[in-house]
């Protein structure tokens, strides 16, 4: 080896390794010495190539390449050269035993590189386009110099045109350092006040930066430079006579706070670094950054931020540190409000983290006593730290409430006060609107026990936290159960003290603070009763709370008025046979009325929540409120009958007058199409009718267990006396019909029809007791299909109808709901059953027959479809 | 100076008013917005405008080109916020002249005007930059659930009014100019003069509703004298749901923008070239075709719909024979799109000239007398109302600091 004659006098320099790709794996293909230079061919014509000679035998070749234009060598790290060989396409790569021989060839490529470039004319990019995608070309940018300016600002304008310019000048910056190289200007620039110059340098560095190079952008803001750099972003062209301030808030070291030193100068960098990023993106950059730089710039932050977090929540001494400030009495108290925002701070960046990491974060927190900190700062007098602390707990809530749960039902075990209790506290005396908004939504979160919600009530769930909730999994947790019985045992009468209150008030005057209360726990008691189904129901029943917040429909404030509509709109879009029999017996219709009265005919908001309200009543017809309103309130009717709706109840009620102990009946079994669309019939609902009739015990039992069967039987049976009563068959028909005439009586008809030569053992007794004997008459196989029939006849009609009248009946979605009433399991599932497959379809055909082309899923999309939009424009 | 002039003046000097006083003005506002209707009336002359997203320059450019509150009617037709660096204050200042001159401007909802969208958009960041917490953005919001969901202009002349003092007003009547374009400046750009009109009406009784549900105050018959028909302007566009103005009427607003239905669609849809309904790309909200538009303007007795929502690089769009247009107000839009901005005139009808523009449906729309009476005989649309279209650029680079978001004053990580 040491004989061998040598080409040149570096030799030991250019000692190289050979790999090629193969299977994605590099294979060594030798290891020998390499040469570049200008091999002669015939005719005196001579060609650059890269030789390398196998060490062990000198004769055989390694590698015999040639440069051409099409193969883009390039240098990676200190000794790496790759390119892609243009003859068969295999990637290949010389790694060199020193830096100064892969220097040495570098050099030489890269000179016969820019030849080809400074052959390819810029001109002619249309030409080069495609072929450049895997050849960048090497540039050279004249010296950085205050009399070049202008002539670099222009060739990178050019270079930045084309998508290997851009490869090759970002290279080229970064190699050359480039932007170490003009910061200097900048500040000559401004010793000589020449704005030119100021600007052009400004444009150079917009153009650097938005080559989009992770590099380069991490280079741009790195210790050295970051100065510099906005430095010449300050001189914005676009506003000649504006400077901008960069400089100035980014040497304001006082920015920083630090509450627990970073011992890791990396990490700490990277906190500087992300915050530098951040300014970057919003502000300096902010009005010409693109999509992708935009994104280039995110992901930067990022990164930085899972390491920075990742740091931290691993070092234990760090995070003791940091929780001792919580526990030594004598710490300065600026310090430990900074400690729980650096803590806020710490949640919030977890927020972008993936959901282990989080998990991992907010574990190693609450090991370290979190929980306390929290408690320390929604007591503290500090809004700041108040604000900081909800923000942290409701993070964690977001991201686990099973976690906060377990604590709470330690606490509970523990007999002590759960941290429930202290935020209901809480909640009844923060001034600040945030911090209440955030404690109430906690209160939500921590009391859900998470079973289906309904779709429709939901999606008219205010706020941010609708979205929240949306895709939680039900689960029944004997603990949750617990703490939740607990809860209505004890606290909710304290956290809804001041609705309770109401009780002995006449005057419905509060001030800013206490209204706004009221709306915040009518929400979260709208939440419950959604949530708890029996817990809230026994509550609302046991405390009155219809009553109580429909005193406010006689305050003052009309905003306060609305809530109380909404509240009880739900209530009754609950579908939920007990309240609305409640809300008949706590007369709050009148009062609703009376608002109504009170307003109209004035087109305003109050109007129309409550027109609404008795729009749903006609829609849904709840007959039991309907009737209700119309014999309590038959006056404030009439005095708004110029209104069509309400002439519509009155008319209503009095064509059917003549049954009235039957009308219930009537309208329970009558329009059994209209009851299933609104999907969630209640088979209690008769329990209501009964009371007009005297049905005894037993039979009420039997009612609460019987099957589907028997329910649909007892609903036919409840029919049959009134066609064979001779009743007038239109009217009664037309009653069932909801907005529809026509239709429904077609639809009806055939469903009576079909109903009574389907059944074999057709109720003839009188109105009296018809129950009884359709309870106790057997159900004959052939019953089942013709009921089956009927079912699909009525369906067809249903479609049909629709389609006709191209009106969805999703403007209520109620329909869509499952039933809630949790009185018969059974019925239940059964009831939601034939839901599935009467009032779903239904609601998706008139949907698709309205906009011909299907459903979608506005939800989550309108966010993204969106998103979409915004990168078109 | 009362409070209210004195945060105006600090808004226009697009300068944040504390959180106190934002606190107070959207409490006023919610008094305010509670008692208009969801459809809100609204008289000509007005001013008509689409998006602002945050442009507070621009905004103020359109003040300086349409004329300034009060002098000027306004409807701003909804997303004031998002995307721009200045939502907070386009937004206050809107909302402290709509309680400063509560029948001068009107505002009704965009689909930006909501929790969902503006937390990921920039209007809720912007607030957190801003204030160091979100409770204004939480003021905000609330009083977005008070925005109405549109309005109806009535009483706009088919002859415009001259766009300065030095054009005479006869001009206008004698030339018969429906559309009139104009610069900044008040230049004119360009007139159309109005087509005979020969255009079919949808075939088909397409009998006017009965009674409202609500009996709240008419459809929009149009006022006495007027011989044009109303313009509905809604951010949106047009719902299934909704085959009547009153339909609108019936909805209970106070709410965040859900996700579909009625109110969702009036702020999410897109009218396009198709016949019927389609499936929105956005994903909410659906396209509507030009049958749909027709049959609705003439149901509700409509003379032309006008909506936002959809950048347009003219600054305005007229679609489907000018019974649709779409109007955008934010010039350069994110700051970057390279558009132009438009405001829509309609100038207000002073009565003289509508016998002479009177072309056989005169006294339909007497103001409720003859309401409710069905339109058999009656042929064809109802002429357009006159417009002008103010057209106008971003505020001059030079006018306004550099657009910036703020920063982050202080950090911890």
């Amino acid at each position: 080896m040491a004989a061998q004659p040598v080409p040149h006098p570096s030799t030991d320099k250019k000692r190289v390794k050979v790999y090629e790709l193969r299977n994605n794996d590099w294979f060594d293909r030798g290891t020998g010495f390499c040469t570049a230079a200008f091999h002669l061919i015939e005719e005196g014509q001579r060609e650059p190539r890269v030789v390398v000679e196998s060490e062990d035998q000198p004769d055989r070749v390694l590698l015999e390449t040639k440069i051409c234009k099409e193969d883009g060598f390039h240098k990676q790290q200190e000794t790496l050269i790759v390119w892609t060989e243009p003859s068969n396409g295999v990637d290949m790569a010389l790694s060199f035993q020193e830096a100064d021989g892969c220097t040495m060839i570098w050099r030489f490529i890269n000179n016969i590189q820019q030849q080809f470039q400074s052959v390819m004319a810029p001109g002619d990019d249309s030409l080069s386009d495609d072929l450049a995608m895997d050849m960048p070309n090497p540039v050279s940018l004249p010296a950085a110099t205050m009399g070049n300016l202008d002539e670099i600002e222009s060739q990178m304008r050019m270079m930045s045109g084309t998508a290997n310019g851009r490869e090759a000048l970002t290279k080229y910056v970064l190699s050359e350092d480039y932007i170490g190289r003009l910061i200097p200007l900048v500040g000559d620039a401004e010793d000589l006040e020449s704005l030119n110059e100021l600007h052009r340098l400004c444009n150079i560095m917009k153009i650097i930066i938005l080559l989009n190079d992770t590099s380069i952008i991490e280079h741009a803001v790195s210790d050295e430079c970051v100065i510099g750099v906005v430095g010449a972003l300050e001189y914005d062209p676009d506003f000649p006579s504006h400077k901008a301030n960069h400089r100035q808030w980014l040497e304001d070291s006082g920015r920083y706070k630090e509450v627990v030193r970073i011992e890791d100068s990396q990490i700490l960098k990277k906190v500087h670094q992300t915050y530098r990023l951040q300014y970057l993106k919003d502000v300096v950059l902010a009005r010409i950054l693109d999509d992708n730089t935009f994104s280039v710039l995110n992901s930067l932050i990022f990164f930085n931020q899972v390491d920075i977090v990742q740091h931290l929540q691993a070092n234990g001494n760090f995070l003791s540190e940091l929780f001792d400030i919580f526990k030594s009495p004598g710490e300065d108290l600026k310090r430990k409000k900074d400690a729980v925002l650096f803590i806020q701070q710490c949640c919030a960046i977890a927020k972008n983290l993936q959901p282990p990491a989080r998990q991992t974060l907010y574990n190693n927190f609450i090991a370290h006593g979190l929980l306390q900190v929290i408690n320390f700062g929604l007591r503290h007098n500090d809004v700041a730290v108040r604000v900081g602390a909800t923000d942290v707990l409701v993070s964690m809530i977001d991201h686990d409430p099973q976690m906060i749960r377990q604590t709470i039902y330690r606490q509970i075990h523990e007999k002590q006060p759960p941290l429930t209790d202290s935020l209901i506290e809480l909640l009844l005396v923060e001034v600040d609107l945030g911090v209440k908004s955030h404690i109430s939504d906690a209160l939500k979160v921590l009391l859900d026990q998470g079973p289906p919600m309904q779709p429709e009530v939901f999606a008219k769930a205010n706020g941010e936290y609708a979205a929240r909730t949306q895709n939680r999994m039900p689960t029944a947790d004997p603990q949750q159960e617990r703490f939740l019985e607990l809860f209505y045992e004890h606290s909710a009468a304290k956290l809804f003290k001041p609705l309770l209150d109401l009780k002995d008030r006449v005057a419905m005057d509060f001030t800013v603070q206490q209204a706004s209360m009221f709306t915040y726990l009518i929400e979260i008691l709208c939440f419950f009763i959604r949530q708890h189904q029996h817990r809230s129901k026994f509550f609302v029943l046991n405390h009155d709370i219809v009553k109580r917040v429909g005193q406010l429909l006689a305050c003052p404030e009309k905003f306060l008025k609305l809530v109380t509509i909404r509240f009880l709109r739900q209530l009754i879009g609950l579908n939920d046979e007990f309240y609305i029999k409640h809300l008949s017996e706590k007369r709050v219709i009148g009062p609703i009325l009376d608002v109504l009265m009170e307003t109209m005919p004035r087109d305003n908001l109050l109007s129309s929540a409550c027109l609404e309200f008795f729009e749903f009543i006609r829609k849904e017809m709840i007959k039991d409120l309907i009737k209700h309103t119309v014999e309590n309130y038959r006056d404030k009717l009439q005095s708004l009958s110029y209104v069509e709706l309400f002439r519509f109840l009155l008319q209503r009620y009095d064509q059917t007058r003549g049954f009235t102990v039957n009308l219930d009946y009537f309208l329970e079994s009558s329009d059994d199409d209209v009851a299933r669309r609104r999907t969630n019939v209640n088979p209690r609902a008769n329990v209501h009718l009964m009371e007009h009739i005297s049905i005894d015990q037993a039979e009420e039992e039997y009612w609460n267990t019987s099957d589907d069967e028997d329910d649909l039987q007892a609903k036919i049976g409840n029919r049959a006396p009134l066609v064979n009563g001779g009743s007038p068959n239109t009217k009664l028909v037309d009653y069932a019909s909801d907005e529809e005439t026509d239709e429904a009586v077609v639809a009806g008809s055939s469903t009576l029809a079909s109903s009574n030569t389907g059944e074999a053992t057709p109720e003839k007794t009188d109105n009296q007791a018809p129950k009884s004997d359709g309870v106790t008459s057997a159900i004959p196989p052939p019953e089942r299909l013709s009921e089956k029939r009927r079912r699909e006849e009525d369906g067809e009609d249903e479609m049909s109808k629709l389609i006709q009248h191209k009106r969805r009946n999703s403007t209520s979605p109620n329909s869509n709901a499952s039933s809630t009433s949790g009185v018969i399991k059974k019925k239940k599932s059964a009831t939601s059953a034939r839901d599935a497959g009467g009032g779903g379809p239904k609601i998706a055909i008139s949907i698709s027959s309205s906009i011909k082309a299907g459903s979608g899923q506005p939800g989550v999309d309108s966010l993204a479809a969106d998103k979409t939009t915004r990168r078109e424009v | 100076m009362s409070d209210l002039d004195k945060a105006i003046a600090q808004l226009r000097a697009c300068r944040p008013i504390p959180e106190s006083q934002v606190r107070e003005l959207c409490h006023k506002a919610r008094e305010l917005l509670i008692e208009e209707g969801n459809v809100v009336t609204v008289t000509a002359p007005v001013t008509i405008c689409g998006d602002i997203h945050g442009q507070f320059h621009d905004l103020m450019e359109l003040f300086r080109v349409g004329g300034d509150p009060p002098d000027t009617n306004y409807l701003f037709m909804g997303d004031f916020v998002d995307r721009g660096f200045y939502s907070l204050e386009s937004f206050l200042l809107l909302l402290c002249l709509k309680v400063r001159y509560p029948d001068r401007m009107t505002l009704i909802r965009g689909n930006h005007e909501s929790r969902q969208i503006t937390t990921v958009y920039g209007f809720y960041d912007e607030c957190l930059r801003k204030y160091g917490s979100a409770n204004v953005w939480r003021y905000c919001c609330d009083v977005f659930d008070y925005l109405a969901l549109g309005a109806i202009v009535l009483g706009a002349s088919n002859t415009l009014s001259p766009p300065n003092d030095a054009v005479s007003r006869d001009v206008y009547v004698e030339e018969d100019i429906e559309i009139e374009v104009c610069n900044a400046d008040g230049d004119v750009m360009s007139q159309f003069r109005r087509q005979p009109n020969d255009r079919k009406s949808p075939n088909g009784t397409a009998a006017k509703t009965g009674p409202p549900g609500s009996g709240a105050s008419g459809s929009s018959g149009g006022s006495t004298g007027n011989s044009t028909g109303a313009v509905l302007c809604v951010h949106g566009g047009l719902s299934p749901l909704i085959d009547t103005v009153d339909k609108i009427r019936l909805l209970d607003r106070k709410q965040e923008v859900p996700h579909e239905g009625a109110m969702c669609d009036l702020l999410w849809s897109d009218p396009d070239e198709i016949d019927g309904w389609g499936l929105s790309p956005r994903g909410a909200g659906f396209l509507f075709g030009p049958d749909i538009v027709k049959v609705f303007n003439h149901r509700n007795d409509l003379s032309l719909i006008a909506r936002a929502h959809q950048l347009v690089m003219e600054g305005f769009k007229e679609m489907f024979e000018a019974s649709i247009v779409t109007v955008w107000s934010a010039p350069n839009y994110c700051y970057r799109c390279g558009n132009v901005a438009a405001v829509l005139e309609l100038s207000e009808d002073n009565g003289e000239q509508i016998l002479a523009r009177s072309n056989g449906e005169f006294g339909r729309s007497d103001g409720g007398v003859a309401r409710g009476v069905m339109m058999e005989g009656e042929n064809g649309l109802k002429n357009g109302p006159a417009r002008r279209y103010r057209v106008f650029q971003a505020a001059p680079q030079d006018s306004r600091g550099m657009p910036a978001k703020k920063p982050v004053a202080d950090y911890f990580l």
